[in-house]
């Protein structure tokens, strides 16, 4: 049986195997969001490229389901440590393992960032700059919304106003209330999109059946994961993809570079792949462990940790979840849930008491995590839970997505405890400061009034955090950032970071796609840097320039709707 | 002892041995399962005809459990035959040590946190009513619960000096209602269409039903009038400072 790829891709076979003793250009760890891209595009300049994931590479056929309990694999439940004043739930609220990471299982809202989220610290005083612009990313965001493809409406407002290559979605019954209740108000909203789901076919891809599954993994293939839209071209320009290879230890020379990954293989043997560079793609509390687990002598705080803030300024956007119960039946269920939304809060607004903002999005909790929010929400239990449950039909979700600011005392530690792997833990400690709770009060205010306009009779909310980010940041001062803008670590001239931990603030927008910008816009560097990444430690820091033959299949010929 | 507490003075309801309860009358989520792919008709219908044996909990505290289920997640208005495992199904994953991917700093881990949890509430019971919480009536049994769920352990324990009850609460909660709502009898229950690969839905708005599903016939539904768990409209639960939804939704 071929390894299928959803009912019409496969995977290309064979897929190249180094030889255990050979040495390879790039070891990437994760093959997410961003390592999916990263991997791609390496192969596709003719390094030889290994990437280690520590979960499975999933058979979408064989190993998803259409049903929300049996996709629990899907998510990364290996043991983890949370705390702080607003501890965050981790497991099936964050993060992937498997092939394709965190893709499997997002909902594929795919927004931009505004121009104004790489400038916030000059802006508004708090959080922090990036040390790129919106300009320096707007072509990769534009390679990608083509490359994924993204589907969306005509005419996206607000940010750096856009259009999308692929229409918009219908509505659910979710969206035809995010819309009517944000008209009533005159508040903005767009439908149908901008998600990295297809409205049209797409190579071997289907297009969407609208049946709601997409946290559960997308069988159809309609939903983008790397797993799907990169990894195989990866494959057929002879990358390895390793899976249940967990990094360990990221192994360091006598000269101060790094030469390759310590890590265990699927029968809980240790192994070490050697190379010339190893970049980092593990998420924004894999990362930080992995480079906290690899201290050594040089780097007694972790590797690549001289600024001491390896692990700091984690971010996570503010999730609140707005409910209402309607007399007529929604059936939320149906359609993706990410399908329509408003972005009319997302800038600083100086008549209110906070910086920075929020957006509005749908959400469609199939059972299972609908029972867990009207336990949260309504603290229900029992003979009220069983009723609640039964008026499932008639209820609307709308989230909130809020910004949070990146705070030293958010972070990513070692705890004493260890895993299977006998490797010690994350601990994850999260605080809420006074700017933040300031600005999920308005936003759930607002959520709530948009959900009355729209004819609710009853309104509750749930309190959630989503979208991990931070705690390896880019910056231009070593003193006080991991990465430069490339991604390369101030410490290590031949170890890079490529994920979502290298993002100095995250905005109201869900990250997936600025990630994979990113990634494509790290893999241009390095290609442009060629052999001299292995060798030299001269920090090149010209823009590379953007390739545009390294895309995968389907790419060309696709209309980059950009509105003068 | 019984599953059943009722007919029981002190709950008082009139509810009915059920097999389909729910507004959807005729809808079978399991009777589509020929429009199911392969994996999705296996992993849904092992769910229904194998229930796991219960190997993490001992036997008496396998009957305390189920005790305290029955009030979490009371199923007395379903029939004997269509009654939906959460016990085994907990039980398994304790087993199993299969983790949801984190802990609280302040908390212990899964199998520590039930036995102790369930030995404190059976405590509770001891020392307030001089009985074995499978003893007592539903309504005593609901207010040792009803004093968890609202924060305030009546009588104190030392455990909830240990274990901060909301979370235990919201553990306990959680685990019972992924077993509940994973199940195609509460999809039917609900309303809910089930798994749609490859078919999908065709009718996304108005929340009409697909011609596979059923239309909403409400009725008045009878709840044990006198029941602590009952929705309290205004009960909006305290902000415990950080309860919060687990599940990812954006
Ligand atoms: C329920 C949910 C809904 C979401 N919805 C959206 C959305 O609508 N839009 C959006 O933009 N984002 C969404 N996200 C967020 C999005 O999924 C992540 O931001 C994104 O995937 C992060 O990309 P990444 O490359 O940094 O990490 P990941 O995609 O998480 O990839 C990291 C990979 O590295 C592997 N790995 C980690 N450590 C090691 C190690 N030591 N050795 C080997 N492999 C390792 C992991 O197994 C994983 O596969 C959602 C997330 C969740 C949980
Ligand atoms: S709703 Fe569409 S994108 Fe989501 S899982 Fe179903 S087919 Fe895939």
């Amino acid at each position: 049986m071929p390894h299928r790829l959803g009912p019409m891709q496969t995977l290309p076979s064979p897929m190249r195997r180094f030889a255990e003793n050979e040495t390879v250009d790039y070891c990437i760890v994760g093959v997410g969001s961003a390592g999916g891209v990263l991997v791609q595009r390496l192969a596709r300049a003719g390094f030889r490229v290994v990437a280690l994931e520590a979960g499975p590479f999933w058979d979408t056929e064989k190993d998803w389901v259409s049903d929300e309990k049996g996709s629990h694999e899907l998510y990364w439940n290996d043991l983890r440590i949370t705390g702080g004043t607003h501890p965050l739930a981790l497991g099936s609220n964050n993060s992937g393992k498997g092939v394709g990471g965190g893709s499997v299982h997002w909902a594929a809202f795919a927004p931009r960032f505004h121009p104004s989220d790489f400038r916030v610290y000059t802006e508004d005083g708090v959080g922090a700059d990036w040390p790129i612009s919106y300009w320096d990313l707007k072509p990769y965001y534009e390679l990608l919304e083509r490359e994924i493809p993204i589907a969306g409406p005509a005419w996206f407002p607000w940010g750096d106003p856009h259009g999308h290559p692929y229409g918009p979605h219908p509505l659910g019954g979710v969206g035809d209330v995010l819309v009517r209740g944000c008209t009533k108000l005159g508040i903005r909203s767009v439908a149908g999109g901008p998600v990295a789901i297809l409205s049209a076919s797409h190579g071997d891809r289907p297009h969407c059946i609208y049946r709601g599954f997409c946290l559960q993994g997308c069988k159809v293939g309609a939903k983008a994961s790397t797993l799907i839209t990169h990894v195989p071209d990866a494959i057929t320009h002879g990358a390895e993809i390793r899976a249940h290879s967990m990094a360990s230890r990221i192994s360091l020379r006598d000269d101060g570079r790094v030469d390759g990954v310590v890590y265990i293989d699927r029968d809980g043997a240790e192994r070490f792949q050697i190379s010339r560079a190893v970049i980092v793609a593990g998420y924004a509390i894999e990362t930080p462990r992995l480079l906290l687990n690899s201290a050594c002598p040089g780097h007694r705080h972790g590797m690549a940790n001289s600024s001491g803030t390896v692990g700091k300024y984690l971010m996570a956007q503010a999730g609140n979840v707005v409910a209402g119960r309607f007399e007529e039946l929604i059936r939320l269920y149906k359609a993706p849930p990410a399908h329509a939304l408003s972005e009319e809060f997302y800038e600083t607004d100086k008549r209110r008491d906070f910086a920075r903002g929020f957006a509005v999005q749908t959400v469609g909790p199939l059972p299972v995590a609908f029972a867990k929010q009207m336990i949260a929400a309504m603290g229900a239990w029992g003979w009220g839970l069983r009723s609640v449950m039964m008026d499932y039909n008639h209820w609307a979700t709308i989230g909130v997505l809020g910004e949070i600011l990146p705070w030293e005392d958010n972070r990513v530690e070692l705890a004493e405890e260890k895993d299977q792997f006998g490797l010690r833990v994350a601990r994850v400690t999260f605080n809420l400061h006074d700017n933040d709770k300031k600005l999920i009060e308005f936003g759930k205010k607002r959520v709530t009034e948009i959900m009355w306009a729209a004819g609710a009779q009853q309104v509750v909310q749930e309190s959630r955090f989503a979208h991990l980010v931070g705690a390896a940041r880019m910056g231009a001062d070593p003193a006080t950032s991991v990465v430069d803008k490339f991604g390369r670590t101030h410490d290590i001239p031949n170890l890079f970071i490529c994920d979502d931990s290298i993002l100095p603030t995250q905005g109201s927008a869900n990250p997936g796609l600025t990630i994979q910008a990113l990634a494509a816009r790290t893999a241009d560097y390095l290609i442009r840097q060629g052999d001299a990444i292995f060798f030299s430690n001269y920090r090149d820091l010209a823009e590379p320039g953007i390739r545009y033959d390294l895309s995968p299949p389907y790419t060309r010929f696709k209309g980059i709707p950009r509105i003068a | 002892m019984s599953r059943k507490s009722f007919p029981f003075r002190s709950t008082g309801g009139d509810l009915r041995d059920l097999d389909h309860p729910g507004y959807y009358a005729g809808l079978s989520t399991l009777a589509q399962k020929r429009s199911w792919d392969e994996a999705t008709r296996r992993a849904v219908t092992e769910r229904v005809e194998k229930t796991p044996p219960i190997r993490f909990f001992s036997e008496p505290e396998a009957a305390l459990l189920d005790a305290v289920i029955d009030r979490l997640l009371p199923q007395d208005d379903r029939s004997e035959a269509r009654t939906i495992p959460i016990l085994p199904v907990i039980d398994e994953r304790l087993f199993k040590n299969a983790l949801n991917g984190f802990r609280y700093e302040n908390m212990p881990p899964d199998q520590e946190a039930y036995r102790l949890g369930i030995k404190a509430i059976d405590e509770m019971a001891r020392s307030r009513f001089k009985q074995h919480f499978v003893e007592l009536t539903v309504h005593r049994q609901e207010l040792i619960l009803k004093s968890l769920h609202d924060g305030q352990p009546d009588p104190e324990h030392a455990v909830w000096r240990r274990i901060p009850v909301h979370r235990f609460w919201a553990l306990l909660m959680e685990d019972c209602v992924t077993a509940y709502y994973a199940h195609p009898w509460a999809w039917d229950e609900i309303g809910f269409g089930g798994p749609a690969y490859p078919r999908g839905y065709m009718r996304l708005e108005n929340g009409l039903p697909e011609p596979w599903e059923k239309h909403e016939q409400r009725y008045d539904w009878n709840a044990p009038a006198d029941s602590l768990s009952v929705l309290d409209e205004q009960g909006a639960p305290p902000e415990h400072g950080s309860l919060h939804g687990h599940g990812g939704s954006h």
